[in-house]
């Protein structure tokens, strides 16, 4: 398969970007779209060219490190996938690629396709966990879970922080990713004597990195590769209203 | 805890959701009273709630001052919003494209912002032709032995103006819009969704937008096609 | 003063006494810092995985300062997420036998007996405590219908002791380490360092002191100073190039703690998983693992027919050899992983392999759709089918599953004593990244549990007992020792950057890998071993002379991050070849074709091999010193393994 590839170029995060055009040739359908790049690379590298950045690290799905805008959708065409899990199959042979990197002003862009999601980081510091020590836990069976609960908090501790929501989202929000977190530990009897000050801090340090407020579009839960549901952001404002009383 | 509200991303949504549900009360209620104009008794149903309305004296004042300040907040977080959007996204996309799948991103969604502009801008002018009663006929008809405003030849003279009408048709179908999306909107944005119930109030949402603008946009078109003539009504109420 | 000769014996440190009273011996007796005293140390913690998230978390909970490194955008990315199946803990909730001791047993049985039973023992003690510390952060584990915690069998356990969250185990107990330590980083106890990799070790009188790291962003060469240096930087299995570990895996801060002292330990121990997606093409980045979950339900089988090309529904039932079972009746398609890998590994080396290259075997769900039904069998494995039909296009409730073995873990790694101190004082090693716990194979699920081990329970004390017990004289960057190091990183850089040959470094990088795994790979022998240390020495020269490497060395550059790890990988890659020659045995995940029985499986030498290999450095390419730790069985008799 060959394809043409518009692909942006910005060589420091002051500096301005731009698109640039390449070709690649000789792709085999079961390559993944990260393979193609590798393979770009390889091509550029040889040719004395510099190589086109961008993150990844496990190439299954699960770290959450890759993220391209590809054709205007954060991970490509397919739903419930992250970028690595994209398989050049799903594109037509000679078509025209436009590849972008997750654009958010709490996002800067580092380097090409690399962006900077250290803002997620900061957020889970205000709140995203249960304050426990190592070593004063009790047995684990002493805090019985009922099986639903347990699913429903699974369900929103699935999220790998790729930043899809926000570079999906219209306005940049990071509500879905927030909520996520919030929603786990709301769920779980081991996350209710924070539950107030989580709500409130998460929520304050999601609003200072610079986010966008959310319009309840839902294009987050289309382009999260766990399918997390908006189901979280509702709860999460429901905790947040909570938290206030 | 106002002011918490305001100050966070999630409060200035749940105050949204709060003053667009209080304004949706108002479409309901507006609706229904406006529906009077089609009973065929040359508009007395109509004046008479016209006149019940006016005759709440203060208790109208308030009703309408809640109304403003309702509408006012709407419309200030409603910019609010999009100025937080473009603070948040300074470098925008060369390509966009929705995923579809979950996604609930459509044109109603994406254009709140200009179907609330036109809607912005239709209620002063609304409110000046229709409560003010100014580029309409002054007149007065009886009511329950009172003499009156008489709306109703106010409506039917405005209407049988084709541009006025099919004005009102393409505000109301973009009021249609705006709600399409602002209706489910709101209750997720309080909170108050779950996968269960999100699809029934998401259709609800739809359904609701298609009748408050089918509903809405019905009364222009009617008087236009189907109304009696200003003259022969005027004619009627000044007679004895 | 600590003296750097200790070096030169390897002390294991095992507190005396009873077995299962040895940690709680050295509890007892280990020195301590005082409150006031543990923020005056800084340590440094490199790498954010279940050890060395949970370990910088941990002992800035206590008061000590600490510097987390990782060279991921996020501590959250380590590949501690990707580990699926579950973590094993001696709860024994489920009243079927389990004990302390019988999960060691498991696991030094597992380990084909080449692991230090100390320290095994310890793990089994520590697994309980684990649990209930995940539970209470919040991690989701899977419940019954009662709200206790559910359990399932494992890797062909025979009690059920592995917990789970779906299937994303190592997930959830990752982010709940990683929730703790961004808590401790928000309260500026730890100070957070990511997309920074170590370059290099540094040491004053023989100390480990600090660490030199690349800016991955800047590109810039940094300079850290500590009272002690934790390396938690995970395992060597991407020396394969294609294996199931995340691309940006790398030995290179081990290694490089090796070329300044510190031992290598069992570098031939490494574990090819059998249920793997088969190779597709050379384009191919990493190969993807299907979780060992699917051996419960799939049968493996291979055609009778040697290139028997048919497609596999019209081969009939009489004609499939279902070879798993037919030579382990016992545990059939259960057995331990490296026992199921060989197998396959020697089936298609008889030409009875499938798929284009022949070199992938059948895991057929059919029988289990007839018998469990479609529904049942999607809702056990729904989204690893959907996984496998997404990337190879075939639909496995139909066309049964082409698998093949790939490299996975790594048991080998820095020798360190039970106190996980290695034998540059002060230069502490957790998680994969150290040999200790798995011996000669790691069983299922034991993975997470080593990892937290270490970095929750085990280097909190001991940590406090080295600080305790040594006197530390303070030690800035502006040591020459620092300034030293520094200009040797500077200098490596400039040296790839100014190669400027031909070949790139992913093409030397699959070259090492095809010679690893045909030589070092799952069957290796003296003339194949003798054959690749000599392929991997000519490969090294030749990078250093024709390597292109893309970019410079001022900003974020991929291309150099792989070429400076590939340039370590060449040398450990000689360093396994070196250790598999030397073992002349088989245990575990080394299988040595000369030593096997006559059913073909591994044959032990406990009379000349009971021990670990620790290697030391001398310098480049200087043959390195062989040392050896006798290991000694108290507490479980040495046997075969048999899972016949």
């Amino acid at each position: 398969m060959k394809f043409n590839l518009k692909i942006w170029r910005q060589e420091g995060p002051e500096l301005p970007g731009a698109f640039r055009d390449y070709t690649v040739d000789n792709i085999i359908p079961e390559m993944s779209f990260l393979e193609m790049l590798d393979a770009l690379n390889e091509e550029l590298i040889r040719k004395g060219e510099e190589p086109v950045a961008f993150d990844s690290d496990c190439r299954e799905g699960i770290c959450g490190t890759c993220g391209l805008v590809i054709d205007g959708m954060a991970h490509g065409p397919k739903l419930a996938c992250t970028t690595c899990e994209v398989r050049m199959r799903v594109f037509e042979d000679g078509c025209t690629i436009t590849v972008e990197p997750f654009r958010a002003k709490a996002f800067p862009v580092i380097k090409d396709l690399v962006v900077d999601r250290s803002a997620f980081d900061r957020i889970i510091g205000k709140g995203g966990y249960v304050s426990e020590n190592t070593g004063s836990a009790p047995d684990g069976n002493a805090i019985p879970v009922p099986k639903d609960i347990a699913e429903k908090a699974m369900d929103s501790a699935a999220c790998i922080g790729c930043g899809a929501c926000v570079a999906a989202c219209p306005n940049a929000s990071a509500s879905l990713f927030v909520s996520a977190k919030i929603s786990q530990f709301a769920l779980l009897p081991q996350g209710h004597a924070e539950r107030k000050s989580r709500a409130q801090k998460m929520v304050g340090q999601m609003d200072a990195e610079g986010f966008g407020n959310c319009s309840n579009h839902a294009e987050c839960e289309a382009a999260c590769p766990k399918g997390i549901s908006i189901e979280n952001i509702a709860r999460m404002r429901a905790e947040y209203m909570r938290s206030l009383r | 805890m106002s002011t918490k509200l305001l100050q966070s991303t999630i409060g200035r949504k749940v105050l949204a959701a709060i003053s667009g549900l209080a304004l949706v009360g108002f479409v309901v209620v507006h609706l229904a009273g406006n529906l009077t104009l089609l009973l065929p008794d040359g508009g007395a149903a109509f004046n008479a709630y016209a006149h019940k309305l006016a005759s709440l004296g203060p208790l109208l004042w308030v009703a309408r001052a809640g109304l403003l300040v309702f509408f006012v907040t709407h419309v200030l977080l409603a910019i609010g919003v999009r100025l937080d959007e473009k603070r948040a996204r300074p470098d925008k996309y060369a390509v966009t494209a929705s995923k579809g799948g979950p996604s609930k991103q459509t044109w109603s969604s994406r254009s709140m912002l200009v179907t609330g502009v036109v809607i912005l801008l239709f209620v002063p002018l609304h409110v000046w032709m229709f409560t003010l009663n100014q580029g309409t006929p002054h007149a007065t008809v009886e009511v329950h032995g009172e003499q009156v405003k008489d709306v109703y030849l106010a409506v039917v003279t405005a209407f049988k103006n084709p541009v006025k009408a099919w004005a009102y048709v393409a505000v109301m179908v973009i009021l249609g819009f705006h709600l399409r999306h602002g209706f489910w909107s709101a209750f997720q944005s309080l909170g108050m969704l779950s996968p269960k119930c999100t699809p029934a109030i998401y259709t609800a949402g739809v359904v609701f937008a298609a009748l408050m603008a089918v509903g809405f946009l019905i009364l222009p078109l009617y008087m236009l096609y189907f109304g009696p003539d200003p003259e022969t009504l005027r004619a009627v109420v000044s007679g004895p | 003063m600590i003296q750097a000769t200790e070096r030169s014996i390897l002390n294991s440190k095992i507190p005396a006494g009873p077995m299962a009273d040895k940690w709680s011996t050295f509890k007892a007796n280990c020195k301590l810092v005082s409150p006031a005293n543990k923020r005056k140390h800084t340590i440094i913690v490199v790498g954010t995985g279940l050890a060395g998230g949970a370990a910088a978390a941990s002992l800035a909970e206590l008061g000590y300062n600490v510097l987390n490194f990782c060279i991921q955008d996020s501590p959250r990315r380590a590949h501690s997420v990707a580990a699926q199946g579950g973590i094993n803990a001696a709860k024994n909730y489920q009243n079927d036998g389990d004990s302390v001791h019988r999960l060691f047993y498991d696991t030094i049985k597992g380990g084909d007996f080449r692991a230090r039973e100390a320290n095994v023992h310890r793990l089994a003690e520590l697994s309980v405590n684990i649990i209930d510390q995940c539970v209470a952060q919040g991690v989701p584990f899977a419940r019954e219908y009662g709200g206790t915690l559910a359990n399932r069998s494992f890797g062909g356990a025979q009690v059920s002791r592995t917990f789970y969250a779906r299937g994303q185990t190592g997930q959830q107990l990752l982010l709940g380490a990683y929730g703790q330590l961004m808590r401790q980083v928000d309260a500026g106890r730890v100070k957070l360092f990511p997309r920074r990799e170590m370059l290099d070790l540094v040491q004053v009188d023989g100390v480990a002191r600090g660490i030199i790291c690349r800016n991955l962003v800047s590109g810039e060469i940094e300079s850290y100073a500590a009272d002690a240096v934790l390396v938690a930087t995970g395992g060597y299995s991407t020396v394969f190039f294609l294996s199931t570990c995340a691309v940006n895996c790398n030995a290179t801060a081990i290694w490089r703690c090796h070329k300044r002292g510190a031992y290598f330990a069992n570098p031939c121990y490494t574990q090819i998983h059998p249920t793997c997606l088969p190779l597709l093409g050379e384009s191919q980045s990493k190969l993807t693992l299907m979780s060992e979950s699917l051996r419960n339900d799939g049968r493996v089988w291979v055609p009778k027919t040697k290139g028997d090309k048919r497609p596999p529904h019209e081969i009939p039932e009489v004609e499939r050899d279902y070879f798993l079972e037919r030579r382990y009746p016992a545990f059939g398609n259960l057995v331990p992983r490296d026992i199921a890998s060989r197998a396959a590994k020697a089936i298609c080396d008889e030409g009875r392999g499938v798929g284009a290259t022949g070199y992938s075997v059948y895991l057929d769900f059919g029988d289990a759709i007839k018998r469990l039904g479609q529904a049942t069998i999607k809702e056990r494995y729904g989204n690893l089918f959907a996984m496998y039909e997404e990337i190879t296009a075939d639909d496995p409730y139909h066309t049964p599953m082409r698998i093949y073995p790939a490299p996975h873990y790594t048991m080998g790694g820095l020798w360190v004593d039970y106190n996980l101190m290695s034998t540059i004082p002060g230069l502490h090693v957790l998680g994969e990244a150290n040999f200790s716990d798995h011996g000669a194979n790691r069983l299922g699920a034991s993975a997470l549990m080593q990892g937290l081990s270490d970095g929750y329970f085990v280097i909190p004390y001991t940590l406090g007992d080295y600080l305790a017990s040594n006197k530390l004289p303070k030690v800035g960057t502006d040591h020459d020792a620092f300034k030293q190091a520094v200009a040797g990183v500077k200098d490596q850089t400039a040296r790839l950057l100014a190669v400027k040959g031909t070949k790139t470094v992913r093409d030397y990088h699959w070259e090492l890998g095809r010679i690893l795994w045909d030589q070092v790979g799952m069957g290796r022998n003296a003339k194949g071993l003798t054959q690749a240390i000599s392929d991997i020495r000519a490969l090294r020269e030749d990078y250093w002379k024709n390597v292109k490497v893309g970019g410079t060395g001022d900003d974020l550059n991929k291309s150099l991050e792989f070429a400076g790890r590939v340039a370590d990988f060449m040398e450990l890659g000689e360093l396994m070849a070196r250790d598999a020659l030397e073992r002349n045995e088989s245990c575990g995940g080394h299988f040595r074709e000369e030593y096997q029985t006559e059913e073909g499986e591994a044959l032990r030498n406990d009379k000349d091999f009971c021990h670990v290999a620790a290697w030391e450095y001398q310098g480049e390419g200087a043959v390195p010193v062989r040392h050896q730790e006798a290991l000694s069985f108290e507490a479980v008799h040495l046997a075969q393994r048999s899972y016949k």
